[in-house]
């Protein structure tokens, strides 16, 4: 029974494969992707820091946006 | 009539689909799995082998669709000039791509036991080729040009070129003799899949554009900070 689920009577090297290039691909693009997000996040962070706290007051009260950002980031961090 | 297309819209949803695409996916990935590898039964005719569908077919429908969308919102981009069909399409693309390129390999890994070669100048294995090819050509726009007006441009005279093809695909195994089998699920008409070999299918599908919705909302929310990155002292 085990041995026919991995052989796949002969198509195993075929089906796992497939899948597990699907999955691997899948991975990678999703962690690269997640970097990617959280690399823009911290430089928004940054970024904000520097701001004089005129600025930001001003970013964070015209900017619906950027409330939200800092809200999130600050949850996820 | 646009409104609703604003960022700070939009932004406040992408948080809670994510949240919620976390919450059901991995459920939802196993029940796939399990049908797709353990629970449908094998082909009369390729045996085992028929398993390479259940991410086969869905990679290349997601290929497919994720075009089609791009075509439709580059027009309407150009008609519209809604800043956020840019920005939509930017982070399309890649996942289009993606699924497409997976189309082509695990379809050549089928194409290996089933035609007893890896690859041949099908109609509609070439068709997908170029397909791929017009995602790398879209894709570069962004990447090699400066001006956001000209990437809207070329980008959207690539898509429009690019969804001549679609057709193409589609209609393939009709128009030509093919290696590929036709289409055995049809939106108008009868499917001549087995109920048990369209279920894990369908599942499978609800996998893959939950994994692609995911990675589009990641994208479309790099977009925007990355924007208002840009313009924060604007603000």
């Amino acid at each position: 029974m085990m041995s026919n689920f991995i052989t796949m009577n002969g198509y195993g090297l075929y089906v796992w494969l497939s899948f597990s290039v699907v999955f691997i691909s899948c991975m990678i693009v999703y962690l690269k992707t997640k970097k990617t997000l959280k690399k823009y996040e911290n430089e928004f962070l940054a970024e904000l820091q520097n701001l004089t706290s005129e600025e930001k007051n001003k970013a964070l009260e015209n900017s619906k946006v950027v409330r939200q950002i800092l809200a999130t980031s600050s949850k996820v961090n | 009539m646009f409104i609703f297309f604003s960022s700070s819209n939009i932004y406040s949803l992408i948080q809670k689909l994510i949240n919620f695409i976390n919450s059901i996916f991995y459920l939802i990935l196993i029940i796939g799995l399990t049908f797709a590898l353990v629970l449908s039964p094998p082909d009369y005719l390729q045996g085992d082998s028929v398993r390479i569908m259940y991410v086969h077919v869905p990679s290349a429908w997601i290929g497919l669709a994720c075009f089609s969308l791009i075509t439709l919102l580059s027009v309407l981009n150009f008609i519209f000039k809604i800043k956020n069909f840019y920005f939509i399409n930017k982070s399309l693309a890649p996942i289009g791509l993606l699924f497409t390129c997976l189309a082509v390999i695990t379809g050549s890994l089928w194409g290996q036991p089933t035609w007893g070669t890896w690859w041949a100048w099908d109609a509609r294995l070439t068709s997908m080729l170029v397909l791929m090819l017009f995602y790398i050509f879209y894709i570069l726009t962004f990447k090699l040009l400066n001006k956001v007006e000209l990437i809207v441009k070329v980008s959207s005279i690539i898509a429009v070129i690019g969804s001549i093809n679609l057709p193409i695909i589609k209609y393939s195994v009709e128009w030509w003799s093919t290696l590929h089998q036709p289409a055995s699920i049809k939106i108008a008409g009868s499917s001549s899949i087995h109920a048990k070999m369209l279920m894990p299918l369908m599942v499978m599908l609800l996998v893959f554009l939950l994994y692609a919705a995911l990675i589009f909302l990641m994208k479309y929310k790099t977009e925007i900070i990355r924007i208002k990155k840009k313009n924060i002292k604007r603000n």
